[in-house]
């Protein structure tokens, strides 16, 4: 995934690629973006690879219409620091492409520049995007951009799901006809558990305020860590014994087998802390975050389950912010997944997974918004190698004026 | 209830509308309580009189006067009862005083659940049999009770002070009736090696100490058998466990024990389990979450600074977690996420804000932290178990577990999260007794307990004194006798600060005694514990039993008012208070007005003080509470203090009074048709349930005129038709119709109230006129004395004496061994030649002036077996409680109501009105 700092180098290599179509996932912690990115047609060199023997629609429109070819770009900001994204939009006027009026030339006025845009933080800023870019942000509902993006990845993207345990990482084969119902549980600030049901089929089943928000919200109080990366990254070397009560603890080192439990089992998250004679300051900042992130992902893994035992769900997907690809706290998700489950379900995850709503707030222009754009059929090809998390998704956007446009997407690995 | 002077709720009920008729005009008050109470001030200076020999006579009130020589065996039939003194502790089939304990040591609290029997156990209670059996009435239906009868006593300690506990044990000798003791476990060897029960890590931690320090050795129990066994315990054998808890709001929950299971158990200690019961032993922990109230106290003490699990909790009273947490709003601009059901104030994010690099731990609120730990732990505890109860399928969930312990917001956090999740379907629920769970199942452990068979009749659940103070924790030494008590409580007072109720306050121009200021409203800041349940001690009575004429005991409800609404509930509180002062001169009056009565006086009125204030701020703190109840505990408070009967002198006056005039009346009955009769006899009943608490006119003519004549005066103030007047269909009954006689009946149960006028010249008189009917009459009176209410023991010989100048009394009385000639009749085997129908006598089993038909005295189940006529005389029996009772045989109620509110709401009518409710039996 990108960090940060992939931006500047962002910056250096887009300056002469036309930028358009911009989303927005404003959330309570980190700003999504994805946007597009235009390439020259050089970059169609596999073109051929890309086709799709099945579709002849899609192989048809190839031959006859322009293809936007281009990038999708992700990238992310921390919502406190609006202002550097707010730059970034201004400095890489990504958002003019959205009017640029290439496609069909019938572009909105200037004074009414809009982005797709979704999470909270589309409504709580939009005032803030309209005076210092003049931009109006058009607000997506944030479940349905969830699930458009998710549903948009896993259709299309060729291992974008894997799962995660005991350090090994396996990618799952979707069968995109047998991918319905599941359940997709992303993890922002708190974290919401959705039943999919189909595209745009889908319920808010459940949820928990125990997400990223907390772990990074407590982990600051407790680590004065600066970021959350950085909180993560104490985790790696921590222990988690030294603050969290075990089952051994209680029971003098032995198992309570009678009913299951390790020894090595949490009893009580933070329970060790309760003793007098250690202040915050006695504990290593490594250990506290380690309890920390086990709690939060054991939570999440134990209540995920027990929606996806409820709907008689199979499939489990995990994303957002919080996970970022982050291999312990995977771990512990599919550890609880699987601990609950007694080994009949298992935690997925997505590549893609901080970007979901971006995504779906992407897919969601050509709804409305570019008139005759529209997603007719997203041809998957997987011509290069499927082995890396690759920071980009390579698109070509195919766009035409006729009645039956439609945005080609293939999708390459870098 | 009502009685010649004694009873004081009526009587201040008079006052209060007497006041209102007189404006409210204060000088009067003074007055008219003068005139109401004149006679128990004749009392009191009586009783001052006899000083010497009430002393010598105590418990023994009837024979003092020395006019009823004969009655010595009779008296010491009903004397040597020593069930009656104190019925709900004594067991016919044990001898030893024995004691058990069993411990859940916890890493914070040590809860300790051990046994006591009475010690008084004598050979007064084989006596007591045998006269039993000569009765007839209960002969053969004496069940033989597997269970002992005593006390379960409820206490904790704090496990950092182990060393109180243990000198609480030592001193209590606890310790030493554990095993060995032939009535527990006969097959245990009795060696010195004497083991206790427990359950809990500390079970481990501290079995060196406690054989160290006690000599015993820890026997440890599986922690989560312990929970399930002490939770199906008590929700199968307490009424009022259960309760539901949201946005303050307490009510309690009837749990049919036929359909408890199955159910799930959340047990929120330092981490949570979750187990489904499906019966005794049967259960399996399905699921748990490590984030529980460990999680709480110890994230709460790195980022607070807290020193104790109740700081911390104390903390988020005050807290906004707000300023922590991350809302919908937050993240929504402050707008509802409608579409999917989030408000604005919905948590999305616990913790979420304080990503803000603007503010570092220092800069937040220990209060927030608090508060936003204590709803992060609690809504997701709440979720996980309602995913939980939803994938078995279970309707109940309760929550029990050190991390509750009653704390108001923790319940309505854990509550709100199940409605949330469940969308309305689920509820959670908690348990009174939640921290003993373990200690409960440590102590069921025991072998041959007997504890499985008790049913929930068996048990009364008492709160002494302390309750409102503690709350069942136990501070400082234990208590020994009477005095240490008294101490106790008169140091606690002194130090008004240690006091977590609120101290009772005395009004200036009082005595001191049971002034008490009823808030008018419930202070907006709870104290953390403000609802904290108080735990009473249980007593085990096997020999209670469920009314078996109850219609629909299911259904059944006692209480007539209910205290719920926050009006009737100060109403009642009210007039209890009032009449404190005047109810402490007469007990003090009736223990001979001593140094030590008026002491012990002084302590009852500030126990009782803080009963009433704690059951103000938290009505539900002692289960759920009733008029019943609430009368009840006065009874008990005064006998904690040992005052056993306060209206013994007052009782006896009015007795003799009447008892004197009884010849006159049966001869002017006598002289009437059999119609008339009939009327003028539950007339009579009601006459005499009311003219003593008259208006002021009554206590004057009572000053004036003679027993009889206000008696008949009264009488023929009987205007019918009556606010209730089912008069009609009672005496088509009695005496059918167009000449056709119906059958009489069988058996009549009278349930009796008040001593002198009331059971003398009302209720012997109708008892007569069944016997002479040929109905099988049994007299049903209190075990306990209760205001000047009649008791069992009495009433022999009240009968006794009527009987001297009645024949047909005289008769039935011997038939029904009430006469000591009698009794030798039966002895000599001549029982057959008495041509009389019984009149007999039995205790209810209760000491309250209202009767919970739930919890009767054996002796009156079995005499209700044949039984086809019940009558229930008074406001107390038959008002106050009883009123909506439903009965498998044919039921009269008759009361005359003298208050005016309970007049208005009962039967929408004014103060004096008459009730005659005749009920046919049930077409079957």
């Amino acid at each position: 995934m990108d960090h940060l700092a992939d931006v500047s180098n962002l910056r250096s290599s887009q300056s002469q690629t036309q930028i358009s179509h911009l989303a927005l996932d404003i959330g309570g912690s980190l700003i999504k973006l994805v946007y597009f990115c235009r390439y020259d047609d050089s970059c169609r060199d596999d073109g051929d690879e890309l086709r799709s023997q099945n579709d002849s629609l899609c192989s048809k429109s190839d031959n006859s219409q322009p293809v936007l070819e281009g990038r999708l770009h992700f990238a992310k900001f921390e919502t406190s620091k609006i202002n550097d994204c707010l730059d970034f939009l201004r400095s890489m006027k990504l958002w003019l492409g959205v009017n640029s009026g290439s496609h069909d030339g019938t572009a909105p006025p200037s004074d009414k520049i809009f982005m797709k845009a979704t999470g909270g933080g589309a409504y709580k800023f939009a005032d803030l995007f309209k005076e210092k870019l003049g931009v109006s942000l058009d607000k997506e509902d944030e479940m349905e951009c969830l699930v458009t993006g998710a549903n948009f990845l896993l259709k299309a993207v060729h291992q974008e799901a894997f799962t995660y345990l005991d350090g090994q990482k396996e990618f799952v084969q979707i069968d995109p006809n047998d991918l319905y119902p599941y359940l997709l549980v992303n993890i922002g600030s708190g974290v919401s558990m959705i039943k999919v049901d189909g595209d745009g089929k889908f319920e808010r089943v459940s949820g928990t305020s125990l997400g990223g928000g907390t772990f990074w919200g407590l982990g600051r109080l407790l680590t004065k860590c600066k970021n959350f990366d950085e909180l993560l990254e104490l985790s790696h070397q921590g222990n988690n014994r030294i603050v969290d009560m075990l089952v051994g603890d209680i029971y003098g080192g032995t198992d309570y087998a009678k009913i299951g439990l390790s020894s090595t089992t949490i009893a009580s998250s933070f329970g060790k802390a309760i003793s007098d004679s250690k202040e915050l300051e006695d504990y290593q900042p490594e250990d506290v975050s380690r309890s920390l992130l086990r709690m939060i992902s054991n939570n999440i893994g134990q209540i995920s389950y027990l929606n996806a035992l409820r709907f008689g769900l199979k499939r489990i997907f995990f994303a957002g912010f919080f996970i970022r690809g982050h291999a312990y706290t995977m771990d512990t998700i599919s550890v609880a997944v699987n601990f609950w489950s007694k080994g009949e379900a298992k935690a997925m995850f997505l590549r893609h997974e901080g970007f979901l709503g971006a995504l779906g707030a992407f897919m969601s222009y050509e709804k409305q918004c570019l008139d005759g754009l529209m997603v007719h059929k997203m041809q998957q090809k997987f011509p290069i190698s499927a082995s890396s998390a690759g920071d980009n998704i390579y698109c070509s956007l195919n766009s035409n004026s006729d009645e039956n446009g439609s945005i080609e997407c293939t999708v390459y690995g870098t | 209830m009502a009685g010649l002077n004694g009873d004081p709720i009526l009587g201040i009920d008079d006052k209060i509308d007497d006041l209102q008729y007189n404006n409210n005009d204060n000088s009067n008050e003074a007055i008219d309580k003068e005139g109401l109470l004149g006679l128990g001030e004749d009392c009191s200076s009586y009783n001052k009189n006899n000083q010497g020999g009430e002393k010598d006579m105590a418990g023994n009130p009837i024979h003092r006067s020395g006019s009823r020589p004969q009655l010595d065996l009779s008296k010491a039939e009903i004397q040597g009862n020593s069930e009656e003194r104190d019925p709900t502790i004594l067991l016919p089939n044990q001898s030893d005083d024995i004691s058990h304990l069993a411990l859940d040591i916890g890493g914070s609290l040590i809860k300790l659940v051990y046994f006591s029997r009475h010690e008084d156990q004598s050979v007064e209670d084989k006596r007591k049999r045998t006269v039993k059996e000569k009765l007839g009435i209960t002969n053969g239906n004496r069940r033989s009770y597997p269970v002992l009868g005593g006390r379960l006593h409820f206490v904790k300690f704090e496990t950092s002070k182990l060393n109180e506990c243990l000198d609480f044990i030592s001193s209590k000798q606890l310790h030493c009736g554990s095993i060995g003791s032939h009535s527990w476990n006969s097959e245990a060897p009795a060696n010195e090696n004497a083991v206790i029960k427990a359950t809990g890590g500390g079970a481990y931690k501290f079995a060196d100490l406690f054989k160290e320090r006690l000599g015993v050795s820890i026997e440890k129990e599986d922690e989560m058998d312990c929970l399930v066994a002490g939770a199906n315990f008590l929700l199968k054998a307490i009424r009022h466990e259960a309760f539901t808890h949201m946005e303050g709001h307490k009510e309690f929950v009837q749990i049919d024990h036929n359909d408890l299971f199955p159910y799930l158990l959340v047990n929120v200690g330092s981490g949570v389990s979750i187990i489904k019961v499906d019966g005794d032993g049967k259960f399996q922990r399905v699921s748990g979450t490590n984030v529980g109230g460990g999680t709480y106290w110890g994230l709460g003490r790195l980022l607070t600074k807290c020193n104790s699990f109740d700081e911390l909790l104390e903390l988020s009273q005050r807290g906004d977690n707000r300023t922590i947490d991350m809302l919908v709003g937050d993240i929504y601009g402050g707008m509802d996420y409608s579409k999917i059901g989030l408000s604005a104030s919905t948590i999305a994010s616990s913790f979420g804000k304080a990503i803000s690099d603007k503010k570092e731990l220092e800069d937040y609120r220990p209060e927030d932290i608090s508060l936003s730990l204590l709803r992060m732990i609690s809504y997701n505890i709440g979720q996980i178990s309602y995913l939980n109860a939803l994938r078995f399928g279970l309707k109940r969930i309760f929550f029990g577990g050190f991390f509750i312990r009653g704390h108001a917001y923790t319940m309505d956090t854990i509550s709100f999260a199940v409605q949330f999740w469940s969308k309305g379907e689920a509820q959670a629920m908690f348990l009174r007794h939640e921290g003993f769970l373990g200690a409960l199942g440590a102590f069921m452990s025991y072998q041959k307990h007997g504890l499985d068979d008790l049913m929930v009749h068996h048990l009364v659940e008492r709160f002494p004194m302390g309750a409102p103070y503690t709350g069942g924790r136990i501070h400082g030494p234990p208590l020994g006798d009477l005095n240490e008590k008294i101490s106790w409580m008169e140091k606690f007072v002194q130090k008004g600060t240690e006091i977590t109720a609120p101290v009772p306050m005395a009004p200036p121009g009082t005595t001191g005694l049971g002034g008490f200021e009823v808030p008018s409203s419930r202070g907006a800041t709870l104290r953390p514990d403000a609802s904290a349940l108080n735990i009473g001690v249980l007593h085990l009575v096997p020999t209670l039993e469920v009314f078996p004429l109850l219609a629909n005991p299911k259904m059944y409800e006692p209480n007539t008012i209910d205290l719920s609404d926050h009006k009737e509930l100060e109403y009642w509180f009210t007039v209890l208070s009032e009449h404190l002062p005047d109810l402490v001169d007469k007990a003090v009056a009736s223990e001979g007005g001593t140094d030590d009565a008026k002491r012990r006086g002084d302590a009852f009125a500030r126990a009782f003080s803080a009963h009433l204030a704690r059951l103000m701020e938290e009505p539900a703190a002692y289960g759920k509470l009733g008029l019943a109840n609430l009368l009840e505990l006065r009874e008990e408070c005064l006998r904690e203090f040992q005052f056993h009967d306060a209206y013994r002198s007052i009782k006896q006056r009015e007795n003799e009074a009447s008892l004197a005039v009884l010849p006159d009346l049966l001869l002017e009955l006598d002289h009437m048709d059999e119609e008339a009769r009939l009327l003028t006899l539950i007339e009579g009943v009601l006459a005499a349930n009311i003219f003593d608490w008259g208006s002021r006119a009554c206590v004057d003519l009572y000053h004036k005129g003679t027993i009889i004549e206000i008696y008949r005066m009264s009488r023929n103030k009987m205007q019918r038709p009556w606010r209730v007047d089912d008069f009609d269909l009672f005496k088509e009954r009695m005496l059918g119709s167009d000449g056709k006689k119906p059958k009489p009946h069988k058996r009549a149960l009278l349930f009796v109230d008040n001593s002198g006028a009331d059971v003398v010249l009302g209720m012997l008189p109708l008892a007569r006129e069944l016997l002479r009917r040929g109905t099988e009459v049994v007299l049903v009176a209190n075990s306990l004395p209760a205001l000047n209410d009649v008791t069992a023991m009495e009433l022999p010989d009240i009968v006794a004496e009527a009987a001297k100048h009645c024949d047909i009394l005289r008769r039935a009385a011997e038939a029904g061994g009430l006469l000591v000639d009698a009794m030798t009749n039966t002895v000599d085997g001549s029982k057959g030649n008495s041509s009389s129908v019984p009149l007999m006598v039995v205790e209810n089993g209760c000491g309250s002036p209202c009767i919970d038909l739930r919890q009767v005295s054996s002796d009156l189940a079995a005499a209700a077996k044949c039984a086809d006529l019940v009558i229930l005389e008074g406001m107390g029996r038959s008002l106050h409680t009883n009123f909506n009772a439903l009965f498998k045989c044919e039921a009269l109620k008759l009361a005359m109501v003298k208050n005016q509110r309970l007049a208005e709401k009962l039967i929408q009518g004014k103060i004096y009105d008459c009730v005659c409710r005749y009920e046919p039996a049930p077409a079957s």
